[in-house]
């Protein structure tokens, strides 16, 4: 029997984690890192790459690719084009349609991005199980998680994506209900939890009962444009601006330079993080400085230079204070929701990375009266819980069952463009709700339901869903007809309507065009189309691997050359010629590393091997007889 | 042996469409094959949570059947059953979570119960609905009429909103005894009403208190409608007239 698998696919990082003896697992690849960056990117050749090495193509190849794809899950385009202006990747669609990333000369629809992140997770997973020796190590179902204020188009688009991957989507089940899941089974201990994620990109806070094992969500809550991602944009673009004013020119025609954005983008990261641990950094921008041009000093882009800039964590703390107090809204409604006080919450369980944000933690603290519990890794313990969850699935472990609810009221469209609410939010599910309609026409046998998702009176305030046409109503005279529509939310959260006419007992057929998602033959071409890419994809890992190897090489040989203890034995020790021989192995080989030739890189690497063999010798030599020399002879 | 038919004579018995064996209403399980129930036939949210039909439950008591109840037929423990113990389960969890949603709020266990019983506001009296006063606040919808005329007044004449502010604070006051008022009526009744259930009493008590409530919870509803009118007075809006 093949394996099953949790997955947590997240704006920034995605994991895959599986239960051994009961306990969940999070898979790592060879060097032990169990994170693969949300970042996929597609080389002119065709070849589409994902995770670490996308991500270092961020900086070498920004136009062709493409980060944090999560926020545009179930979206149209008229929701993303007022960020589309800082990314580096085109962004398109049809009006009312998908949305549509443009990397170099191809296009991807969102779902179809998160497939290529889905199947490298599959891939890591079944590589981790043939090692271990099992018979069937096919990975074919998981669990994935979504946020637990993602609306029904955006969990749809999830599992598409699942679909186009080749996985059977056991379950969508909500982040914050899984972490409490992983939580739950470390602690064993009954009470009301508050779960605080921040992520990439999105933010959820989620209540929770804990009793005999049942894991029951009292009410949620969030925003799902809110994460590490916006407070990023704050710094990026304080940084082009000032780019701007020391004469860069950071865009053309209304875009900006995607070199510029993405190097910049890396410096505040890296400066957001070191300021969760210090008080003061610098933001370094790598690859651009100030030159002298014509007489003046400008920034321009030059390999090698380094634009420099303090950041001390107050100043950080103040400029993000805005985005963080926006976190605290649907916490206090959550808890409005769920009737009750701050001082009845046992337990706060932070989830997330951005929540390793000292100004995030004493926000939080401060909110809810006690001291945050943060023993769990805040990136792992999604991934676990999805593990724990497709297991009791699975194997029909019936220790533990999560009680989850839908975020979003459901209603329909009626007379004066006013939504009539048929589910409230945080009713647990399954929910079901119905209405009747009737026809306005004598012999009228079709009837028009627009589905929305929100809390809004207007429809035009709240989210389009979906909207179904109701055929086959017997014809009758008008306002006869008693068709009874029925909503039904399943336990991902997912809509589905069946309707019946009540007097006949015909079921009507209903065709359903949702608002921002793919309809069913799309998904199948784009499973079909993904076939055949698995070769390339195939030879895209020989040559990660390759490079991975070269870059080792390289890296211990230029240590051992600079080294203060190697430096001067090289330079005693080697033969004339053999440094240079050396040197130009390394530049033959830096050369072809720019390169995708795979044979050409892993030629040189063995040139390079065998250049250095006299001196790892010599080194190791040297390096033994002074750990020998401190020694007397009854030690040995 | 039960007949196969769906439009089976005997109202407390449901069918099993695994095996065709019949199963008393309350029951998640055929007693015969032990297939989960198909959600057809089924008892109402009390009889279905397994308490009894009154007003004053044991919230501890509903989350722990709830939850028990959950465990037994949730979709999760489902997932490589068969597709029609599928379709069963997500409709008597479905079922399951209206039930509980229903009975764990005091006034919607009220509203629930007079529809259960025939006393449903809409269903005797659809001409009723929200349009009329109820007899007992008639004195007190008179006066808040007055207070709002006056407001109005006020308010177009140029005067500080203090007064008038202060002028729809004292009208709300009478209302707001009245709906405390209300609370303490509607509590007694369904003490009432459980100690009718207890006791078995007779057949006009139990359309007596029943009316009663029905009659307060329309009550209720109007003074609620009062109370959101001042309040719409009081951050100014115009448009809305209380409803006489």
């Amino acid at each position: 029997m093949s394996k099953v698998v949790g997955i947590d696919l997240g704006t920034t990082n995605s994991l895959v984690a599986y239960v051994q003896d009961g306990v969940p697992i999070v898979i790592r690849d060879k060097s032990g890192d169990g994170l693969v960056p949300s970042v996929v990117s597609a080389a002119s050749d065709g070849t589409i790459y994902v995770g670490r090495e996308a991500q270092r193509r961020l900086l070498t190849d920004p136009s062709r690719t493409v980060y944090s794809v999560k926020r545009f899950m179930g979206k149209g385009l008229e929701d993303v084009k007022d960020e589309a202006r800082l990314l580096p990747f085109r962004v398109s669609g049809e009006a009312g349609g998908v949305v549509r990333i443009g990397l170099g000369d191809r296009e991807f629809t969102p779902p179809e991005i998160s497939a290529f992140i889905l199947r490298e997770l599959k891939r890591r997973a079944e590589e981790f199980f043939a090692v271990q020796g099992e018979i069937d190590p096919e990975v074919d179902r998981a669990v994935i998680t979504v946020p637990a204020y993602f609306n029904d188009a955006q969990r749809t688009a999830t599992r598409d994506a699942g679909r186009i991957a080749g996985l059977e989507v056991l379950r969508i089940v909500n982040e914050p209900t899984a972490a409490s899941l992983a939580y739950g089974l470390d602690k064993r201990r009954d009470g009301v939890i508050a779960v605080y994620d921040l992520g990439g990109g999105t933010f959820d806070i989620s209540i929770l009962r804990v009793e005999d094992g049942v894991f029951q969500v009292l009410a949620t809550n969030g925003d799902t444009h809110l994460g590490g991602d916006d407070i990023d944009q704050i710094f990026v673009q304080r940084l082009l601006d000032q780019f701007e004013q020391r004469g860069f020119a950071v865009h053309t025609d209304g875009v900006y330079s995607a070199e510029a954005v993405q190097a910049i983008r890396k410096a505040v990261i890296g400066a957001k993080l070191e300021l969760s641990e210090r008080e003061e950094t610098e933001v370094v921008v790598e690859g651009f400085g100030l030159v002298n041009e014509g007489g003046a000093t400008i920034l321009a882009a030059r390999p090698g230079l380094e634009y420099r800039t303090r950041m001390t964590r107050a100043a950080f703390e103040k400029d993000i204070r805005p985005l963080v107090d926006r976190t605290l809204g649907p916490c206090r409604q959550a808890l409005a929701d769920a009737g009750l006080a701050p001082s009845q919450i046992d337990e706060v369980v932070l989830v997330g990375g951005s929540t390793r944000i000292p100004l995030v933690r004493r926000l939080v603290g401060e909110l809810f009266a006690r001291t945050p519990h943060t023993e769990l890794n805040p990136d792992e313990v999604v991934a676990l819980g999805a593990a724990v969850q497709a297991d009791i699935l699975v194997t029909g472990n019936r220790e533990m069952l999560l009680l989850d609810v839908t975020p979003l009221s459901l209603g329909i469209e009626t007379m004066g463009g006013i939504t009539s609410k048929i589910i409230l939010r945080n009713s647990t599910i399954p929910a079901t709700g119905s209405e009747m309609f009737t026809t306005a026409v004598d012999n009228q046998t079709a009837v028009d339901i627009h589905v929305l998702q929100g809390e809004r009176e207007l429809v035009a305030d709240n989210r389009s869903l979906a909207r179904f046409k109701l055929r086959g109503i017997p014809p009758m005279p008008a306002g006869m007809p008693r068709v009874q529509v029925r909503f039904q939310i399943d336990a991902n959260g997912i809509l589905s309507v069946t309707a019946s006419e009540l007097r006949t007992e015909v079921e009507q057929t209903i065709e359903v065009k949702p608002s921002y998602g793919l309809t069913d033959e799309e998904v199948e071409r784009m499973l079909v189309d993904s076939f055949e890419h698995a070769e390339a994809d195939f030879a895209a890992r020989l040559l990660i691997e390759a490079k991975n190897e070269a870059e080792s090489v390289l890296m211990h040989t230029e240590k051992t050359l600079r080294a203060p203890e190697s430096k001067d034995i090289a330079r005693a020790e080697l033969a004339p010629g053999e440094h240079k021989r050396i040197e130009q192995a390394m530049a033959g080989l830096k050369h072809v590393l720019r390169s995708s030739d795979r044979e050409a890189i892993q030629q040189w690497t063995q040139v390079l091997n065998d250049a250095t063999r006299h001196l790892a010798e010599v080194v190791m030599n040297r390096t033994v007889q002074a750990a020998l020399a401190g020694r007397n002879v009854d030690e040995l | 042996m039960i007949p196969m038919s769906s439009h089976t004579a005997d109202p407390t018995v449901q069918i099993c469409r695994s095996c065709g064996g019949g199963a008393p209403l309350d029951v998640h399980f055929c007693p015969q094959c032990t297939k989960v129930l198909a959600l057809g036939r089924h008892g109402d949210f009390f009889s279905f949570l397994g308490v009894a039909r009154k007003l004053n439950l044991d919230a501890s008591e509903l989350e722990s059947r709830f939850r028990g109840l959950s465990r037994q037929f949730h979709p999760d423990y489902f997932y490589n059953a068969s597709p029609a113990e599928r379709r069963a389960s997500l409709e008597r969890s479905s079922y399951l979570n209206d039930a509980y949603r229903t009975l764990k709020q005091p006034v919607a266990r009220i509203a629930y119960l007079l529809e259960l019983e025939g006393f449903a506001a809409n269903a005797s009296d659809p001409s009723r609905a929200s349009k009329e006063v109820p007899p007992a606040l008639l004195e007190e919808v008179f006066a808040l009429n007055e207070e709002l005329d006056t407001v109005r007044e006020l308010r177009a004449s140029g005067a500080p909103p203090a007064e008038w502010q202060a002028r729809l604070a004292l009208a709300r006051e009478p209302i707001e005894r009245k709906r405390a008022e209300h609370e303490d009526q509607l509590r007694a009744l369904s003490e009432k009403w459980d100690a009718h259930v207890d006791a078995r009493g007779p057949e006009e008590d139990r359309r007596a208190i029943l009316a009663a409530l029905k009659e307060r919870m329309l009550e209720r509803n109007y003074i609620n409608n009062l109370l959101a009118t001042i309040e719409r007075e009081m951050a100014g809006s115009e448009s809305l007239k209380p409803e006489v």
